[in-house]
């Protein structure tokens, strides 16, 4: 519906003249959002200056200016090493993996939860899904390990009443651990995540409801045919977001749950540019590390919004 | 209400209940263990927990571990800072994010576009710790109670989820106002801004949750500063004070410790959480399905 | 009336925000007198009290409450206090680079493995000029050992605080590394003389096999590793102590031809993984060793169930507390270290004595500090007798009690309140990373540290261990490993590889090297032909080019030795 509309604005005739009529229209948001644009600035552009540390041989002691530059070099050290592909290719599967569990987990349970009538029981079980949110990551990392554990519930359970013979020692597989590390974002996010939706959920006009259920539908149906569709511009939006994020996959998960044995899977781009970087005092290295993960969020963000637009979407921009 | 009479039983119905009550009883399971298993091991001897087993409740009841955590002061400087950064920073994140939606929400603003991409693109670049507080410092924002609220006031993601929900308010409503002759400030605070009522309230609720749990600011920019502290950095000191997760060999030679690493940490993750679950049930009114724009759709 | 709500709230909040940064910059402006700098405390104090800050590149040891009541004593003595600020969720690196980025300093800082950073940006106080004014700093260390933290211009920048012993050595505990075994598992072998790893081995299988369970039933673990991060040096240096070389850490130095040796391909380091290798497929070996947390590893030890490890003393030594509370002592699962050699007939050195002196890092002044003369006099002033003994045993009388013959002891309440950590947190104040002395007090009779004064370390032993003690007719865990050897002059050599970084060959190398041994070693020890793997990793190591970082590292020791040389002819 949204669309529609736009196509009419989108006639520009006299693009000058209707520049300046249209200004003179709109001095809230003009000086708002010059305002806001400065802030922006300030606070999330001039620091990326720094980017040019990755073409030097950064020293803190040292002026951004007065640092010796070095060209590529670092780009060619990253690209070099071996561990740096690796990382790579395990960020970006984890990454995938956490993005499509995010979206089913959160809309699901967002949907299912609408579906719950009795509002004290809605209530309850939303305050307990958000609940493990508010758990930093060292601490979920704990519990994931507890639960895993020989002697944790889940081995408890598969022993007890699966009858498996002796317990899984999950982290020494290589299979295992990035499932471990979606399904533990799944338990810690879900509820939250779920909110945006819920919020979304209570935009919807109940008369769709009704007229359905003047139609006969069943409950599934109108889950199907009504609150999934309106959710699809919230969906949409924070897909094109996430989608920036896939290179984010985490950090603590993987550095504390990973181990040697599985150190092939487990390591991610984070960590690496710890080993290599960070922990080296290179900062020009993490600095080129960064900006490689900027650029490839920015090519599928953008790559996605040109999709969003062909197929009518919400659009980031 | 009357609709409700007319609905028909559908056989689907039945197992669609079934599933849910199913869904929900496994769903309350899975995320409440380890919740109460945290909650009984913080209740319970540090050196009993490493040889029994903690299910749901304590098995030696103490409440050393609470101490533990607390047995530094500094925790009520850290707690006026974080209430304040709290409610001041929600506030402020919520108006500005607000306004920012807005603008980027009319379709008939002028940069709609190139401003858009313009936050937009501030969500996947970020010029690195040294630059970014070198920033901070030629703003005098180091060592400033302000580096909590200014920094992260405008937030790329806050204004989208604000800005979606605003493109599902029909236009409609602004064309008539301005009919009226109404501004588009008059327009903001009179007639979207109620009706993003929902949004709103989730918006604050990230806010104020990013807040409370903030620490790595206090830690960077107003590291020597012990009046700046905040809760969660004081908590955090506690327990990488217990768990000596890193560092250096001499460190670890230098203490005896009696509290083990697990039952703090339990105790560290109960602090942290009661207080924000009381933020909670304050929003919640505002997701009550019907409160709805529905009565001006045409 | 919504709308006014609205825009009232934005209002109040604007204004209150404003009224905040009000309210902030007036305590700021008058208790500070400058970033970083020294402040002066309030006018109505009796006497004017110095104010230092210290910022210290590790997490905290522990942490002081402000109004710490031995912090107060110290400075009413002394004239003089210092805020310690420890690292917290974040690495050296980043924090140090953050300080020399912003150019602003705390008065005394430690940077950990990024101490030469610190140096190179030109952040800290040159210490020749004040060394001999202060009596307590220049006797801590040697002109030998002094010559050692020289840096590249020839001047010294900091001091290492810890490890060095005053006047007779009351070293008990060997807080280095050992391969270490119950003490149920020695009486129940009869406490026989155990040298090789084969012996040892030997002995953990026939208890296991006579004593399967713990006291309450549950299956020993003859032998873990903890393999985790940083803490893997409990696999990957056991190499050289089993050849009969110290703790250099990352290589071996040939005594004889004053030559670099690298251990990670020696003839012993291939037995031991081999070792290794065969005691894990009979399954004496944790099946978890290679996966499991520290954490994991320090619960696993606390219950009792692993009878033998190779780890150094304060990596586990918390455990001993959790075996007192939990009364299980008495069932001997305190470790006994024990100097384990490849053959017989090798003079080990897994002890070495006279303290070890790591100049990589330590305590610094900063460019930031406004009074020098002040920071070096309250370092001094804490290495004195009177504040030492505050700084360690606390308040007479209260902390601990003096015998007829001026011996310090504690009584056992005295005991259980330093171990309190709210306690500690209001009353102990360490300064415990700033120079301090173990040994013996300069009152010839006590030891510096309440840990090393014998009646308290005999005090403290459990049953078993004194059993043991007996039988092997020793009165320290020191003593049990039956060599007391000096180490060279170059030693230990880690102070120098600690801080090598990938913006040299040799550093790109070691780190290499590390990453390489963490993924093998784990492979060659489960591998199910050991040979084969063996040659993959050695294969794996060599294209690490470990020759670039072992001819830096003989560079580093010519230059030690030349040095020593060089000063001894003085």
């Amino acid at each position: 519906m949204a669309t529609n509309s736009v196509n009419i604005e989108e006639l520009k005739p006299h693009k000058k003249v209707k520049f300046w009529a249209e200004a003179k229209r709109q001095p809230f948001l003009l000086i708002s959002s010059a305002l806001l644009l400065l802030y922006g600035i300030i606070f999330y552009y001039l620091p990326v200056v720094g980017w040019l540390t990755a073409f030097q041989d950064y020293k803190p002691a040292k002026g951004l200016l007065d640092q010796q530059w070095v060209g590529f070099d670092k780009f060619v050290k990253l690209f070099e090493n071996e561990t740096f592909f690796l990382a790579f290719r395990n960020t970006l599967c984890m990454g995938v993996i956490n993005l499509v569990f995010h979206f089913i987990t959160a809309i699901g349970f967002a949907l299912l939860l609408n579906e719950v009538r009795i509002f004290i029981v809605k209530k309850f079980v939303q305050t307990i899904s958000y609940m493990p949110h508010f758990l930093s990551w060292i601490i979920v990392t704990a519990i994931v390990r507890d639960v895993l554990s020989a002697d944790g519930i889940v081995n408890e359970f598969l022993m007890k009443i699966c009858g498996n013979p002796q317990a899984i020692d999950f982290f020494a597989e290589k299979a295992y651990f990035w499932w471990i590390v979606a399904f533990t974002n799944v338990w810690k996010e879900t509820g939250w995540n779920a909110i945006i939706y819920l919020a979304a959920i209570t935009a919807i006009d109940p008369c769709l409801y009704e007229a359905a259920d003047m139609d006969g539908a069943s409950r599934f149906q109108k889950m199907r045919y009504i609150t999934l569709p309106s959710l699809r511009p919230t969906i949409m939006i924070l897909l094109l977001i996430n989608i920036g994020n896939v290179l984010n996959a985490g950090f603590e998960l993987q550095y504390i749950l990973g181990n040697d044995v599985i150190s092939d899977v487990s390591k991610i781009l984070d960590v690496f540019i710890l080993d290599w970087g960070i922990s080296q005092f290179d900062f020009s290295l993490g600095t080129a590390a960064g900006i490689f993960k900027s650029v490839i969020a920015l090519i599928l963000v953008c790559t996605g919004n040109f999709i969003a637009k062909k197929t009518g979407d919400e659009r980031l921009f | 209400m009357k609709t409700k009479m007319k609905r028909q039983i559908h056989a689907g119905d039945v197992i669609f209940e079934i599933f849910l009550i199913l869904f929900l009883v496994i769903f309350v399971f899975v995320t409440l263990y380890p919740l109460i298993n945290t909650l009984a091991i913080s209740f319970n001897d540090g050196f009993d927990t490493v040889t029994h087993r903690i299910h749901f409740i304590p098995h030696q009841f103490t409440t050393d571990n609470y101490k533990a955590v607390f047995a530094k002061e500094g925790y009520r400087i850290g707690a006026v800072n974080t209430v304040a950064r709290t409610v001041f920073g929600t506030l402020i994140s919520l108006a500005v994010n607000a306004v920012l939606a807005f603008v980027i929400s009319r379709k008939r603003f002028l940069f709609k576009k190139s401003f858009s991409l313009f936050w937009v693109i501030t969500m996947y670049v970020n010029g690195g710790l040294i630059p970014t507080f070198i920033v901070f410092q030629k703003l005098h924002l180091t060592n400033n109670f302000l580096v909590y609220i200014i920094p992260g006031a405008a937030s790329a993601f806050n204004m989208l989820v604000i800005r979606n929900y605003m493109n599902g308010i029909p236009d409609s409503l602004e064309e008539s106002a301005q009919i009226d002759g109404a501004g588009y400030f008059k327009i903001f605070y009179s007639i979207i801004s109620p009706l993003c009522k929902p949004v709103y309230a989730t918006i604050a609720l990230f806010v104020a949750v990013y807040q409370w749990n903030s620490w790595f600011d206090a830690m960077l920019y107003n590291k020597m500063k012990d009046n700046l502290t905040v809760l969660q950095y004081e908590l955090m000191k506690q327990l990488e004070t217990a768990m000596k997760s890193a560092g250096s060999v001499e460190g670890l030679k230098n203490s005896g410790t009696s509290i083990t690493p697990t039952s703090i940490r339990a105790a560290a993750t109960i602090c942290t959480m009661v207080p924000i679950l009381f933020i909670y049930p304050f929003l919640q009114r505002y997701f009550v399905t019907g409160l709805t724009i529905g009565g001006v759709k045409e | 009336m919504k709308k006014t709500k609205i825009a009232a709230v934005m209002l109040a909040s604007l204004m209150s925000l404003s009224a905040m940064a009000g309210c902030n910059k007036t305590p700021a402006a008058t208790t500070t007198t400058g970033a970083g700098g020294e402040t002066t405390a309030a006018t109505d104090a009796p006497k004017q009290i110095k104010e230092f800050s210290a910022f210290f590149a590790v997490p905290a040891p522990s942490e002081i409450n402000k109004d710490n009541e031995i912090q107060k004593i110290i400075a009413e003595k002394i004239g003089a206090k210092c805020n310690e600020t420890w690292l917290t969720g974040q690495k050296e690196a980043e924090a140090v680079g953050v300080f020399i980025a912003s150019g602003e300093y705390p008065d005394f800082i430690n940077g950990g493995n990024a101490m030469t950073s610190l140096y190179e940006a030109g952040a800290l106080v040159a210490w020749d000029d004040y060394i001999d004014k202060y009596p307590n700093i220049k006797e801590f260390f040697s002109d030998y050992e002094w010559s050692q933290f020289r840096q590249s211009d020839g001047k010294i920048y900091w001091m290492n605080p810890f490890e060095n012993i005053y006047g007779d050595d009351k070293t008990t505990v060997q807080n280095g590394e050992a391969f270490w075994i119950q003490a149920r598992v020695l009486e129940w072998a009869q406490y026989p003389k155990i040298e090789t790893l084969d012996e040892y081995f030997d002995v953990l299988e026939k208890y296991n096999a006579a004593n399967p369970t713990t006291h309450d039933g549950k299956k020993n673990i003859p032998y873990t590793m903890l393999c985790e991060g940083w803490r893997y040096f409990c696999i990957e240096n056991a190499p050289q102590f089993l050849d009969g070389y110290p703790n250099d850490g990352s290589v071996i130095v040939d005594v004889n031809t004053k030559k670099i040796v690298d251990y990670n391909t020696i003839p012993t380091a291939k037995r031991y993984f081999k070792k290794l290798n065969e005691e894990y497929a009979k399954g004496v070996i944790d099946t978890q060793a290679f996966t499991q947390t520290y954490e994991e590893y320090i619960s696993k030890l606390s219950t009792g169930v692993v009878l033998g490890m190779c780890d150094q003393w304060w990596d586990f030594s918390q455990i001993n507390d959790i075996f007192k509370t939990q009364g299980t002592e008495q069932y001997g699962y305190n470790y006994i270290p024990l100097g384990l050699t490849i053959d017989k007939g090798i003079e080990n050195q897994w002890y070495t004595s006279g303290g070890t002196l790591n100049v990589s890092s330590g305590i610094a002044i900063t460019k930031s500090c406004k009074d020098i003369d002040g920071a070096f006099k309250f370092i001094d002033d804490l290495l004195s007798q009177e504040i030492h003994d505050l700084r360690f045993w606390g308040v007479k009388d209260v902390d601990y009690k003096v015998d007829d013959n001026g011996l310090f002891y504690r009584t056992e309440d005295m005991r259980k309140q330093v171990a309190d950590p709210t306690y500690k947190a209001k009353h102990i104040c360490n300064y415990s990373y700033f120079p301090q002395w173990s040994g013996t007090s300069r009152d010839g009779k006590n030891a510096m540290m309440p840990t090393e004064q014998p009646s308290e370390f005999k005090q403290s032993l459990p049953e078993p261990v004194k059993k043991v003690f007996e039988a092997y007719k020793v009165d320290t865990y020191v003593q049990l490993l039956g060599s007391v050897n000096k180490a060279g002059v170059w030693y230990p050599m880690y102070s120098y590889s600690n801080n090598m970084k990938t913006d040299t060959k040799g550093g790109t190398a070691w780190n290499k090297m590390g990453e390489c041994k963490h993924k093998w070693l784990p492979k060659v020890v489960m591998s199910k032909n050991f040979d084969k793997t063996w040659d993959e990793y050695m294969k794996a190591y060599a294209a690490c080019k470990p020759e670039d970082f072992l001819a830096e590292m003989q560079v580093e020791l010519d230059k030690r030795i030349a040095a020593y040389e060089a000063a001894s002819k003085k």
